[in-house]
């Protein structure tokens, strides 16, 4: 077998973590050969899920997922709204500049336990991300408002080249990297999210941060090679 | 409910009861990709066990395989676009797509490790198949189960821990009680005999 074989076995079993799952979705959004030799895998070994027993989840799984399904949820009081609305726009502007600090806090933390019955953070709760750029000391930090479908990009440390763009990825745990557009050097810039992009970030979506032509990556072209890596988190 | 009314009856395993309930489950992921949020009723109420007792099996935590399943309809809700009823049969794509979302969750941190005994786990589920899982093409069934059983036994058996248990190469070397690198040249070895006792019979 080739080493892509053998990677994209390794993918399917479930095997690689850390670096090397996160590079291997990079990859895979890049390279036909990587994704076919993947649904090969697939394909050939879901017939021994046969093997496995079922099992019922609680009545009530159910009626969860119909209410997460409802389309649009009212929107209440404007009067509310506008109140959240200037909350989380003040959290927003104090976050994106505590962001370095915060992914310290978070690092030191014990790891939170899972225990069952804890809830998830709020679905309301901003996620962020602090990613380092290559050996640099540079942060780039990303911070998304599930509120209001709008991200924070704040690449203050980072200078423009001339020749090159950086564009950031969401790296879906399933499909194609999605663009969440070029990181403009130097500037703090307010990105309006589409919903159904908005809809794929979570605690723990990863990104890749890739270098481009100028103008970010053309649409006939594969992405450039990705310089930087993080995931959101919710603080 | 319309799927009672369409599917086979528990009790029958039919080729032909499985036929109609895999066209029935075809036709209703079609639906929902069309748009019609009512199919993915009828999808749930034909999968959910099976689907379940994989996020089961690999999370070992109820808790956290409901939401792992949760979170599996609702993604097929918003994706359903993306099932391609020519290249794939659809509970083996559905299998597939709820295993991968079981051990992303093992990966990315969201479960706590260790909260049910490995061991624990492993045994939870002795069940007999149910009917339903006779929608999983039966000639690829058997190649693959021929083919591992032609691996000689502790390859055979680390390459089904880590699929159905979702184990790391540290976890499988601690269990089989060998060196990571001795581990990773079974699986690597193993898989390559495998692929090709898979695209023999092919």
């Amino acid at each position: 077998m080739t080493e892509t074989d053998h990677l994209a076995a390794e993918y399917v079993l479930g095997l690689l973590e850390g670096e090397d799952l996160l590079s291997m979705r990079a990859r895979m959004a890049r390279e036909p050969d990587l994704v076919a030799a993947v649904s090969f895998w697939e394909t050939r070994l879901a017939p021994l899920m046969d093997e496995l027993g079922g099992a019922e989840p609680g009545p009530e799984l159910w009626d969860r997922i119909e209410a997460e399904m409802e389309p649009d949820k009212p929107l209440g009081e404007v009067v509310q709204l506008t109140q959240k609305l200037r909350f989380w726009q003040r959290a927003a502007a104090g976050a994106a500049m505590a962001a370095a600090a915060a992914f310290v806090l978070v690092l030191l933390q014990p790891l939170p336990s899972v225990a069952p019955g804890t809830d998830a953070p709020s679905t309301d709760a901003p996620l962020m991300a602090n990613i380092p750029i290559g050996e640099t000391s540079l942060r780039l930090a990303v911070t998304y408002l599930p509120d209001r479908s709008e991200m924070l990009v704040s690449a203050s440390g980072l200078t423009a080249d001339g020749v090159h763009d950086h564009e950031l990825w969401l790296v879906p745990s399933e499909g194609e990297l999605q663009s969440l557009g070029i990181v403009a050097p130097g500037e703090e810039r307010r990105v309006k999210l589409e919903p159904k992009l908005a809809q794929l970030i979570a605690d723990g979506s990863q990104m890749v941060l890739t270098r481009e032509p100028i103008g970010g990556k053309p649409a006939n072209a594969s992405a450039g090679p990705v310089v930087a890596e993080g995931a959101f988190t919710a603080i | 409910m319309s799927a009672s009314k369409s599917g086979p009856s528990p009790h029958s395993s039919s080729s032909a009861g499985a036929d109609a309930a895999r066209a029935a489950l075809v036709a209703a992921m079609q639906r929902l990709a069309s748009g019609d949020q009512s199919a993915l009723e009828e999808i749930y109420r034909a999968t959910n066990v099976k689907l379940f007792g994989i996020c089961l099996r690999i999370l070992g935590d109820r808790k956290e395989a409901e939401d792992a399943l949760q979170d599996v309809y609702l993604t097929l809700w918003r994706r359903a676009d993306r099932f391609d009823a020519d290249r794939a049969s659809p509970i083996s794509w559905l299998a597939t797509f709820a295993r991968n979302r079981a051990i992303d969750r093992l990966r990315t941190g969201k479960v706590r490790q260790g909260a049910v005994p490995v061991e624990d786990a492993i045994d939870i589920f002795d069940a007999a198949p149910l009917a339903d899982e006779m929608l999983i093409d039966a000639e690829r069934t058997a190649r693959v189960h021929h083919c591992i059983s032609a691996l000689d036994d502790k390859t055979a058996s680390a390459i089904r821990s880590a699929f159905f248990g979702g184990r790391t190469y540290a976890q499988l070397s601690h269990a089989a009680d060998v060196p990571l690198g001795t581990m990773k040249s079974w699986i690597r070895r193993g898989m390559a005999k495998l692929k090709t006792c898979l695209e023999k019979s092919e």
